[in-house]
């Protein structure tokens, strides 16, 4: 049997760590949803996570927060961002620190499942 | 015999008479040898008979006349006629007075002339008199000329010199207020070592004669210097000097201030005579005259030239117009802000040849103002000979002149500088206005995105499970009612958010007052007056008197109001070929309503646009948002009324509205709906940033 990828979830907001996780376990990864990015450093998911979901704009720790403190801890877990908000300018900015992908909410399934597959094929 | 014996008789009878005669009597002979001089003549001379026979006489009189008189006295005796001569002739204790020889001959039967009779009268007091009045004329005449202070009071102290025989030199000092110390004003004939001795000591009670009178206000005499306390200093110098006797008296100023000190030195000791006080009294009046003077010249000159520099500093400049006599007064900071030069003739054609074009009504209006009487405060731009524009801030008041006379009294101010960086400051702040404007409809935007993608993205983030959990095999039918009613869950959360913002962006209800009108206007002109005066508008204002009140949001009212101002003034910011004039106007309108009309000269409306005008995001303008006039009109109709526009017959366009007046109020606030707030906010900027 494959094991599954592990997915990990960073969201603040319910209804994605909810809605997501369902949708990517019908992908077939497994998932693990956080509801802030220190939760998720504080688990032993880091070293299995194939690719991290990331919020950008969360309280406290924010998703390119994140990102940078992966970088310093050598951990290369490829990142597709998420976010609400509507800056374009955001996107370039995420992707020249290593992201994967940043996808806009609302986002289609098929957005989501490109860029995981990419994403697991940089891990 | 007898005959003989009587003529002896009457002879020394007439000899006694003419001894007791109160004049000064002689007779000569045909040559001039005096061979006779009455009792009265030697005692006032000092002199004896035989001392004063034949040429003895001259010995009295003053050196400097004796050439001059013996002259005459020859031309006298040649021509055979009575004559008359004046010279001074000195009295037994030395002094010189004036005296007028009158003489005449006595002639035998033939006519030849026999002997000469002459009658000397003293004619000092007039002669002093006369001496004193010239004296008087010429100084008048120096301190009115201008002459310099000092030049003034030498010539006094010659001219006390002159007419006083005892006085062997004067000086006259001149009192510093602050330092109580007394200056050399002028001292022609005092010995330069005592005088530079004396120049800037300090006056006190026994401070010599001087120092004393200027202390106590009132004259000292020392009659002898040699044992006067007071002189301990300075006695050694002044006896060294051949000073004697010094008497100081102080010179008053009109209100009774010690100016200075005026004194006169005598070679020996004594106290002055009565001529010798009339003349101290006479001079110490003219002194006081000509420091007087001098000092209020010398402020004048201070003041004004403290004035100029002030106006230089301050870019102002005065000006007087006597308007009855149409005479002109300009400072010569005005002359430099207006760039003629200070020697051109000023008339009103000088202003307005200066002035820009499209000013020109506004600065007539200021002339007529002034011509009038009345005050006025304006800035209008003139354009100099070099092409540069300045702005000039004209600031006048009517009042009238000694005469009851009007005269126009005010002030000119460059404030080029202030108003172009105002303006720069101006365009900056709008700048700013309109980035923070976008910034904050950013933020708001990303907000409202945000808070409304969050549940849309859980939609379809559901929906795309619900559907892989139906289309799976088997379907995962308890997962897909899981995920159908969260997507449900999701869809009334962005439901509320758009709840939410509805109740954000609601206003609160319209206020219900009575409002007068005119009153409403007024506030809003004197809000956007400088404003206007800015944009270089003409604002005429037409309220009428008998306006009934009306009733309705007395805010909202006034939005409209300087929204349909604004819009007028921006209509007219292009237009540069004539007046930017602005028309206000309150009038009854007819069904008990009342009409408020705002006219401009500006670029006008198309009458077939004219509806358009009142759409919301409808804009002629590259910086409006096009709110404005809808928002107006909602507001109008919310008071049942109606804003429409015109096109003027000449250039330009007309706004008007018409409300009915009390008592029905404004309708609930929510007749404006949703866009009420944003109305209010762009009517709030159309306030803060025309």
């Amino acid at each position: 049997m494959v094991i599954p990828s592990l997915v990990s979830v960073v969201d603040d907001d319910e209804s994605v760590r909810e809605s997501l996780p369902d949708l990517l376990k019908e992908f077939g990864f497994a998932v693990q949803a956080f509801s802030s990015a220190k939760e998720f450093l504080a688990s032993d998911c880091i070293g299995q996570t194939r690719c991290l979901v990331l919020d950008i704009a969360m309280p406290g720790m924010s998703g390119p927060d994140l990102q940078r403190e992966l970088t310093l801890r050598r951990q290369e877990i490829p990142i597709v961002f998420i976010t609400a908000q509507g800056d374009e300018t955001v996107r370039p900015r995420v992707l020249e620190q290593g992201a994967v992908e940043c996808l806009f909410k609302p986002f289609s399934e098929t957005a989501l499942l490109d860029a995981l597959n990419t994403a697991l094929r940089v891990s | 015999m007898e005959d003989s014996q009587e003529r002896i008789g009457v002879q020394n009878g007439l000899l006694r008479v003419v001894d007791a005669l109160p004049g000064l009597v002689w007779t000569a002979l045909p040559d001039g040898y005096v061979d006779f001089l009455n009792q009265r003549w030697c005692e006032y001379t000092g002199l004896g008979v035989e001392e004063a026979y034949g040429q003895g006489w001259q010995t009295a009189i003053h050196p400097e006349d004796l050439p001059e008189l013996l002259e005459r006295w020859q031309s006298i005796l040649a021509s055979g006629e009575p004559r008359e001569m004046e010279a001074r002739l000195r009295r037994f204790d030395g002094e010189y007075r004036w005296f007028l020889f009158r003489t005449c001959p006595l002639a035998d039967a033939s006519g030849r002339v026999v002997k000469w009779c002459g009658m000397n009268t003293a004619i000092d007091d007039r002669r002093r008199a006369e001496a004193l009045l010239a004296g008087e004329k010429r100084l008048l005449e120096m301190i009115a000329t201008g002459k310099s202070l000092s030049t003034t009071l030498t010539e006094l102290c010659l001219l006390v010199e002159e007419l006083c025989p005892g006085c062997v030199s004067c000086s006259i000092l001149l009192l510093d207020l602050e330092t109580k110390k007394l200056w050399l004003g002028a001292s022609p004939s005092v010995p330069k070592a005592y005088t530079e001795s004396i120049d800037g000591f300090a006056i006190g009670p026994d401070a010599s004669s001087c120092g004393a009178a200027a202390y106590h206000g009132k004259q000292i005499i020392t009659s002898d210097i040699a044992t006067d306390p007071r002189w301990a200093e300075s006695r050694d110098l002044a006896l060294a000097n051949g000073l004697r006797a010094c008497w100081s008296t102080p010179i008053f100023s009109q209100q009774n201030r010690v100016l200075g000190t005026f004194a006169m030195f005598s070679g020996k000791p004594g106290n002055p005579t009565t001529n010798d006080q009339e003349v101290i009294a006479q001079i110490t009046h003219l002194a006081s005259i000509a420091i007087e003077r001098s000092r209020v010249e010398e402020n004048l000159r201070r003041s004004k030239a403290y004035l100029s520099e002030a106006q230089k500093l301050s870019l102002t400049g005065s000006f007087g117009w006597n308007v009855s006599a149409d005479e002109h007064f300009w400072s010569d900071e005005t002359f430099r802000i207006f760039e003629y030069d200070v020697s051109t003739k000023v008339t009103l054609q000088l202003i307005l040849e200066r002035a820009h074009p499209q000013d020109i009504p506004l600065i007539r209006q200021a002339i007529a103002l002034a011509a009038d009487g009345r005050d006025f405060d304006y800035e209008c731009r003139f354009i100099m000979p070099g092409g540069a524009v300045k702005h000039l801030h004209l600031v006048a008041h009517g009042t009238r002149d000694q005469d009851g006379r009007l005269e126009c009294i005010g002030a000119v101010q460059d404030v080029t500088e202030r108003r172009l960086s105002e303006e720069t400051l101006g365009k900056v702040r709008s700048e700013l206005a309109h980035v923070a404007r976008i910034t904050s409809l950013g933020a708001l935007t990303a907000s409202i995105a945000h808070e409304v993608n969050q549940p849309l993205s859980g939609i379809i983030t559901n929906a795309s499970t619900c559907l892989r959990m139906l289309a799976a095999d088997p379907p995962n039918v308890s997962g897909a009612l899981k995920t159908a009613r969260r997507t449900i869950r999701d869809g009334n959360r962005a439901a509320e958010v758009i709840t939410r913002l509805r109740a954000l962006f609601a206003r609160t209800g319209a206020t219900t007052e009575t409002v007068d009108l005119n009153e409403a206007t007024r506030e809003v002109i004197a809000l956007s007056w400088s404003e206007f005066q800015r944009s270089r508008v003409i604002l005429r204002s037409e309220l009428a008197n008998d306006l009934p009140p009306v009733t309705g949001d007395r805010v909202q009212l006034q939005q409209v109001i300087l929204n349909l101002l604004l819009n007028a003034s921006d209509a007219m910011s292009g237009v540069d070929d004539r007046p930017r004039q602005l028309v206000i106007r309150t009038e009854r309108d007819k069904c008990d309503h009342v009409r408020l009309t705002v006219q401009d000269a500006g670029i006008g409306v198309e009458p077939q646009g004219v509806d358009k005008l009142f759409e919301a995001f409808y804009t002629t303008k590259s910086s409006g948002m096009g709110i404005g006039l809808s928002v107006s009109r909602s507001i109008i109709e919310s008071h049942h009324g109606r804003l429409w526009a015109a096109p003027n017959d000449g250039p330009g366009a007309t706004f008007s509205f018409s409300i009915p007046r009390g008592p029905e109020g404004v309708t609930g606030a929510n007749s404006f709906g949703a866009i009420r707030k944003p109305a209010v906010t762009d009517a709030v900027r159309v306030m803060r940033n025309p």
